[in-house]
């Protein structure tokens, strides 16, 4: 069975990419999120396999997501998907509970890596 | 999806984004201080942060570098490392409209054609002193490590945060065995002081393949040592900035489908739509004709059950092509804004009714003409603060975009408490080019319309940057005809103007009235038709020699169509056949429209017509009937 994957991202673009590089992978898009406030209720409906989170977002960011989901299920495999330049970012969400990082641009090889690493 | 789709949804979504930093501009313009500006510097951050990502992976160089640059000043202003004021404002409006070419640019491949150095360069000028990275101690931790487990950590030389990666293998290192100290220190890691050899160093011992196992498994691993305790551990070296390096575009993604409940559609494609399902209802309306002369029961029932589809099809389409008006309309503040203070003049712009749903290519074809009337409003209407107080005005002049549903119209108004036309000017300067009877001492309102919309026409005594000479109303007016809308203008000396565009609510399907002259069929939209009477003879009267009606207390002109299209007078076949009036409608302004005889309603699709030079100007496009017969449709604006 293909492993669930919810993408939070406030971008279509963005949501769209990802999608993408990991449909084709073989992974499962149950849900999408364009705000904090929505990832964590996509997760506690969906309890995917893997949250791809997108670190700056309205109606709470990605990283008090993070917390959040986090705290609903400590086990959570949630990978940030971060910008250039938001190293302090990056490692407040690994402190949260965010189990890897990808940085945009994504490069397919790079996220797919990536979702392993937090999956295995 | 393609990289051209990409590109298209990359442009869009950065539009959007580039409108909602301006928005946020112009709100903390207004109140830098107030409680709503972190929501603000969070807004504009965020919609930066939006555009920077997707440049990125586009590969644009330079939309990239420029969101960057302004994402580094407004995450400062976000932790109040800044304080916003007017030129940090002016700065970062140069910025939102640099970043609003660029992405235009960028997709079509000409982003170098932008410079954007000395808005960089003003941009960097906001940022703090480099902090200096050189003074950080350096805790010697081998020398004291004579038992235990020191692992050296090499990591691939371009892989992105490798601080963030060190971290994580720090992480993983610990779920194995305990950390004693690291070097560089967790605290450097974290704050980006790296420079890509990680070393651990653990009181305890662990098995080494073990260790490099879960080390690798963490990622961005090149290799892994295991250091005799008694090594020296080699020398920091210099450590570089932290530095982001735009990688290149990723590459090679192809099409899946999406998963969210919304798609972006090309509006082209909803265009083609929209001609077809067009032609489809052309094609009903024969369709049921010839189905009612064969008179079969099945047939005419399947065609009654298509019929009832199409229309469905029809609506479904029509309403997908709506989108509400702040689309466009969030736009305009900062139009308002620019041409206030290019002419020092002080305005408060309101917008009202930004819900409203218009079609999408009406909205895009309209904006332009709306920028111009906000953009006379600004420059000929509003008075400058000093000419305001003296007149007793507050020194504010007030500016309303407002939209609204009439009916099936659309009704958009441009309205301000300015000086309001001069209509002895309109009227001296309309003598001297020899337009209006020099004996003329009195303008109607619509009158000044057909004035100030005569191409060149101006009475503006000096050309303005912002709205140009007499440029606009011509060009607005034209406009609304062609969408088959109607204008008109009222303006109280003193006191204001108000411009009012009625638009139809959609463009390629049109329910009208069919009316038959002679052997002619003409279509006139239902938008603009209030009701029908008979023409009996009592309700006709003469005024002034001119041919009204009288109609419920009303009264309003007649317009023969016959006398139009130059016919002789109705010949009736009998005492009770009777002409028909059809009252047009444009809000204010209403007459009758005199026919032969009404056939009945229809929906008729536009088909763009070429009037013929020097025609009567009273048709607006043709059509074909469901008959298969041609038909003109009548402009109601230009009756009126």
């Amino acid at each position: 069975m293909s492993h669930t994957v919810l993408i939070c991202d406030d971008a279509i673009f963005m949501r769209t990419m990802v999608g993408d590089i990991l449909t084709q992978a073989g992974f499962e898009v149950v849900g999408e999120a364009e705000t904090g406030v929505q990832a964590v209720e996509k997760y506690q409906q969906l309890r995917p396999d893997l949250v791809t989170m997108d670190i700056v977002m309205p109606d709470m960011g990605g990283i008090d997501a993070v917390r959040e989901i986090c705290k609903l299920d400590p086990n959570a495999k949630i990978l940030m998907c971060s910008a250039m330049g938001q190293q302090a970012l990056v490692v407040e969400a690994i402190q949260a509970g965010a189990k890897d990082f990808v940085v945009k641009p994504f490069q397919p090889s790079r996220v797919l890596e990536a979702v392993q690493r937090v999956l295995a | 999806m393609n990289a051209l789709e990409y590109a298209e949804l990359f442009l869009s979504e950065s539009r959007e984004n580039v409108t909602a930093v301006n928005h946020a501009l112009l709100q903390l313009e207004r109140d830098a201080e107030g409680p709503g500006a972190a929501a603000c510097v969070d807004a504009i951050f965020r919609a930066v942060h939006t555009i920077k990502g997707m440049a990125a992976t586009m590969g644009y160089a330079v939309v990239t570098e420029l969101s960057h640059e302004l994402e580094t000043v407004l995450d400062r202003a976000r932790r109040r490392e800044l304080t916003i004021d007017s030129t940090i404002i002016d700065i970062l409006l140069r910025g939102a409209d640099s970043l609003e070419r660029l992405v235009e640019l960028a997709v079509a491949g000409r982003e170098s054609e932008l410079n954007i150095v000395s808005l960089v360069a003003d941009l960097r000028s906001l940022r703090p002193m480099m902090v200096e990275t050189s003074e950080w101690a350096i805790p010697r931790l081998a020398a004291a490590n004579p038992t235990g487990l020191t692992v050296r950590v090499r990591l691939v030389p371009d892989a992105p945060l490798r601080s963030v990666r060190a971290m994580l293998i720090v992480q993983a290192f610990r779920k194995i065995v305990d950390v004693a100290s690291t070097l560089p220190p967790e605290a450097d890691l974290q704050a980006d002081r790296f420079d890509g050899v990680l070393t651990i160093h653990s009181v305890a011992d662990a098995p080494r393949d073990e260790i490099e196992r879960v080390v690798r498994a963490a990622g961005d691993v090149e290799s892994v040592e295991f250091l005799d305790g008694t090594e020296p551990l080699p020398p920091p070296t210099a450590l570089p900035e932290p530095l982001d390096v735009p990688a290149a575009p990723s590459s090679g993604v192809r099409v899946a489908p999406g998963r969210g409940r919304h798609v972006r559609i090309d509006v082209r494609r909803l265009d083609k739509l929209m001609n077809l399902v067009g032609e489809l209802v052309v094609a009903r309306g024969r369709l049921t004709q010839l189905a009612g002369e064969v008179g079969d029961h099945a047939l005419e029932e399947s065609v009654r059950l298509s019929s009832r589809l199409i229309t469905e099809l029809r609506d479904e389409i029509t309403a997908s092509r709506m989108v509400p008006v702040s689309n466009v309309f969030d736009r305009f503040p900062r139009v308002v804004r620019d041409a206030a203070r290019a002419l020092g003049k002080t305005v408060e712009f309101t917008v009202e009714g930004r819900d409203i749903e218009l079609d999408r290519s009406m909205l895009d074809d309209i904006a332009d003409s709306i920028v111009h009337l906000l953009r006379n409003a600004v420059d000929h209407g509003i008075e400058t603060p000093e000419q305001r107080e003296a007149t007793g005005k507050p020194p504010a002049g007030s500016l309303v975009l407002s939209a609204m549903r009439d009916r099936t119209a659309i009704v958009i108004r441009v309205t301000d408490d300015g000086r309001g036309i001069d209509r002895e000017r309109v009227l001296a300067r309309a003598k001297r080019d020899g337009i209006v009877d020099a004996a003329k001492t009195e303008l109607s309102e619509d009158e000044v319309l057909r004035l100030l919309a005569r191409p060149g026409f101006s009475t503006a005594e000096q050309v303005t940057e912002v709205s140009g000479r007499g440029v606009g109303v011509d060009a607005v007016y034209t406009r609304v005809r062609a969408l088959g809308g109607a204008m008109n203008v009222r303006s109280v000396p003193g006191e204001g103007t108000t411009m009012t565009i009625r638009l139809p609510l959609t463009l390629a399907v049109v329910r009208s009235l069919l009316a038959r002259v002679a052997d002619e069929m003409y279509a006139i939209p239902l938008a603009h038709v209030s009701e029908t009477i008979e023409l009996t003879p009592d309700i006709v009267r003469t005024v002034k020699g001119k041919e009204v009606v009288m109609a419920r207390d009303e009264i309003f002109p007649l317009i023969r169509m016959r006398r139009l299209v130059g016919l002789p007078h109705y010949a009736p076949a009998s005492a009770i056949d009777l002409e028909q009036v059809i009252v047009i409608d444009l809000g204010d302004r209403r007459a009758g429209l005199v026919i032969d005889e009404l056939t009945g309603q229809e929906e008729i699709v536009v088909k763009q017509f070429d009037a013929v030079r020097d025609g009567p100007p009273f048709f607006g496009g043709a059509t074909l009937l469901g008959d298969g017969r041609p038909c003109l449709i009548v402009d109601v604006s230009s009756l009126l």
